[in-house]
């Protein structure tokens, strides 16, 4: 084996399936789409190039573009300061062997398995103004006039559309931090014990510090996701009304698909992934304090 | 170098997007089940045809299954690929096809600024030369004015349609409300609604066009079916005070809290259905909802009448001008390898659809139908009433103008429901368009 693994020959013939593939279907559409951002174009017809037009477009006199990045941006927070902690707790709580471990486990992550479609249309349920759950509920306990058109207005519908995307993956992250919990050595914590420390000493001092890597996923993971978003905005408000929920995916497809501009809309691409990316690194930044091991 | 490069990468975005729609449409081929073997190995041409599917519930199904069931009796040498997706998909597959060059052979299409791109491309056949045969006297007048670019006929139209104010009769008589002739009843009749604690209209505008049909009706009353027009075509200015009181009557009429609460929430389908269920006593919608209004499982069965849109006293536009027209259709790819035969089935599929829709009641016609009018059902036919009685027709904006002027047309009309833009920012962000 450890001569196969000298043999560069050998590397190239195993990796390269892989990489042509990778290379062909995520890394060349990528510079192509960067190509394509230069171009004003309709999708059908012959495409002129214009260079950085569309590029300089995306934030001179475009508002709607900012916005939708601002409220990307929001999301993102949602998810590292909410999502994220509650997850963890929920892991903590598991990992520690609570009562009915299997079963909480499978329930937190129902809405992972679930469709996204699904999602948006039970939430959607939810949120209906006159038979919605939400509604009924506030107006039975009283509060007539906290029940809101929670995806028809303007000033709530950003967050009501947030909310179902940061409920869904909190069981995806659970279940990531749960596995990193658990295989956390038992004697670690054999040993604290010895020395008297409490649950929440050992959570504190020995769980989380050697689930940082995971911690650092996740937060990559959440960041990146909630940068991308698409989806359950599409379903819930279509980035309505009047733009309000707007969100870089949103935008991106009904300037490609409704508006035929292809251009513009490769030019939004583009900038999601020079995001993303640029994130992904600060990310890994910020974390990069020593590993701890014990 | 360039255009191959394209041609690879769009052909693999249209391949993604193809596989992904075409495992949710309903595919199958139209192959009738009596048709006899012999027939059948001669069958050497096939043809691929793609249209927009319909619910189980909706009576236009039948219609365009026996359109490619009678077309398949008649030409038995050819074989029919057809495929079908829903509305909103349909429009990006189609797109996606066309740009990939693999579009079908036959396939439906929204006429004016949907398929203009396309034309403009080049990947639409012209079939003037095809409809010397009669073909052109069997259409009624002005039916290909949509489907016509730089003077070729490029499409046939499938349909008519218009739009009219549906009213639940059962609402209004139960309330002692008159049904609108004009804006001041419509207004009257909306205070007399909100009195009794009912919400009088309803509109999906979460979905934008729908609410657009408001200001587009506004702009025949305000500046006429012939100023509306021209300003579409950029022949005339959107800048004028006529355009500016289309927005203030919508704006008047959203004030008057005329519309169920949460309308920027609420697709059509939702808006239709609440209108269904007989909670809601006014809705303004082409004559498609008809149908389903009429559908055993309604509510409001048989108690619907329609009108036109209110007229507006004092207004310089056309009183009886109705937003409406003959913009669906089918056209031919300009790739197709069987002209003649695709030709024939795009014929065949037009004009058989066009009268079975009108006789099922869901459209009007583009084409002159022999029809028995008392096998109609009252509804079909009060709403050709409507349609015979207008004096003129203007298309629904969005599909008149091309698809990046039409987005922005939507918003621009959805910022006026939500009261954030002003019928002068309207106008003048309307003329903005037309100068680009």
């Amino acid at each position: 084996m450890d001569r196969v693994l000298r043999d560069k020959k050998a590397i190239c013939v195993f990796i390269l399936p892989a990489l042509i593939l990778f290379t062909v279907i995520a890394v060349l559409p990528i510079f192509f789409s960067g190509y394509y951002g230069m171009l004003e174009w309709d999708g059908i017809g012959q495409g002129t190039f214009v260079g950085f037009k569309n590029y300089i477009n995306l934030f001179a006199d475009n508002d709607v573009f900012i916005k939708a990045i601002k409220n990307s941006f929001i999301l993102a927070g949602l998810s590292v300061f909410i999502q994220l902690p509650i997850a963890l707790l929920f892991a903590l709580i598991l990992a520690y062997g609570a009562k009915g471990e299997n079963f909480y486990r499978t329930v937190y992550f129902i809405p992972v398995i679930i469709s996204t479609v699904v999602i948006g249309q039970l939430w959607m349920k939810i949120y209906n103004p006159s038979y919605g759950l939400l509604n009924t509920f506030l107006r039975s306990v009283g509060f007539e006039s906290a029940a809101r058109v929670w995806l028809g207005t303007a000033e709530t519908s950003l967050m009501s559309a947030f909310v179902p995307i940061v409920w869904q993956y909190v069981g995806y992250h659970m279940l990531l931090m749960y596995a990193a919990a658990k295989s956390i050595p038992g004697e670690i914590y054999e040993a604290a014990r010895i020395d008297g420390a409490s649950h929440m000493k050992t959570s504190l001092s020995i769980t989380i510090p050697l689930m940082q890597p995971i911690i650092k996923v996740c937060v990559t993971f959440a960041v990146i996701g909630s940068l991308k978003s698409f989806d359950l905005i599409y379903i819930l408000t279509n980035g309505g009304p009047v733009h309000s929920s707007e969100v870089p995916g949103t935008l991106m497809f009904n300037t490609i698909f409704h508006k035929f501009m292809y251009g513009n809309g490769s030019a939004m691409a583009v900038f999601i992934i020079v995001e993303c990316l640029v994130l992904t690194v600060i990310i890994q930044r910020l974390f990069k304090v020593e590993q701890i091991t014990y | 170098m360039k255009k191959a490069v394209g041609r690879i990468v769009s052909l693999f975005v249209a391949l993604v997007i193809v596989f992904s729609l075409a495992a949710c449409g309903k595919g199958h081929t139209g192959k009738p089940s009596g048709a006899n073997d012999a027939a059948h190995q001669e069958a050497v041409i096939k043809l691929s045809l793609w249209h927009l599917s319909n619910s189980d519930s909706d009576t236009n199904k039948i219609v365009k299954e026996n359109a490619i069931k009678t077309f398949q009796e008649q030409n038995q040498n050819v074989e029919l690929e057809v495929d079908t997706v829903e509305n909103e998909s349909y429009k990006t597959k189609i797109k996606t096809a066309i740009a990939a060059n693999e579009a079908p052979d036959v396939f439906f299409v929204w006429g004016a600024g949907f398929a203009k791109p396309f034309v403009d491309a080049g990947k639409v056949l012209p079939i003037d030369e095809y409809l010397k045969d009669g073909t052109k006297d069997k259409l009624l007048p002005g039916t290909l004015a949509n489907f016509t670019y730089d003077g070729k006929v490029y499409g046939l139209p499938a349909c008519m349609w218009i739009a009219v104010l549906y009213c639940n009769e059962e609402l209004f008589n139960g309330h002692n409300v008159k049904i609108p002739d004009t804006f001041d009843e419509l207004l009257t009749a909306v205070k007399a609604f909100r009195a009794n604690g009912i919400d009088p209209i309803t509109v999906g505008e979460k979905d934008r066009w729908p609410g657009m049909f408001y200001q587009n009706i506004f702009a025949i009353r305000t500046a006429g079916v012939e100023l509306s027009n021209k300003a579409l075509n950029k022949e005339a200015s959107f800048d004028d005070p006529r355009f500016v009181e289309s927005a203030v009557k919508l704006k008047e009429l959203v004030d008057a809290e005329a519309f169920e609460e949460g309308i920027l929430g609420l697709s059509n389908d939702e808006a239709q259905a609440n209108f269904i269920q007989g909670k809601i006593p006014m809705f303004y919608m082409g004559n498609w909802a008809a149908s389903q209004m009429e559908a055993e499982s309604s509510k409001v069965k048989g108690k619907v009448v329609v009108r036109n849109f209110p007229a507006l006293a004092g207004a310089q536009g056309d009183a009886k001008g109705a937003l409406g027209g003959a913009i669906d259709g089918y056209m031919v790819s300009a790739e197709t390898k069987h002209k003649e035969e695709a030709v024939a089935l795009q014929k065949h599929m037009c004009e058989s659809i066009d009268t079975g829709a009108y006789q099922a009641g869901n459209a009007l016609p583009a084409w002159k139908a022999e029809v028995d009018e008392s096998k109609l059902s009252p509804l079909a036919v009060e709403i050709a009433n409507v349609a015979k009685d207008s004096t003129g027709f203007v298309l629904a904006w969005d599909t008149f103008l091309d698809p990046a002027a039409a987005d922005v047309h939507k918003n621009l009309v959805q910022e006026i429901f939500a009261g954030v833009k002003t019928p002068e920012e309207f106008v003048k962000e309307m003329q903005a368009l037309n100068k680009e």
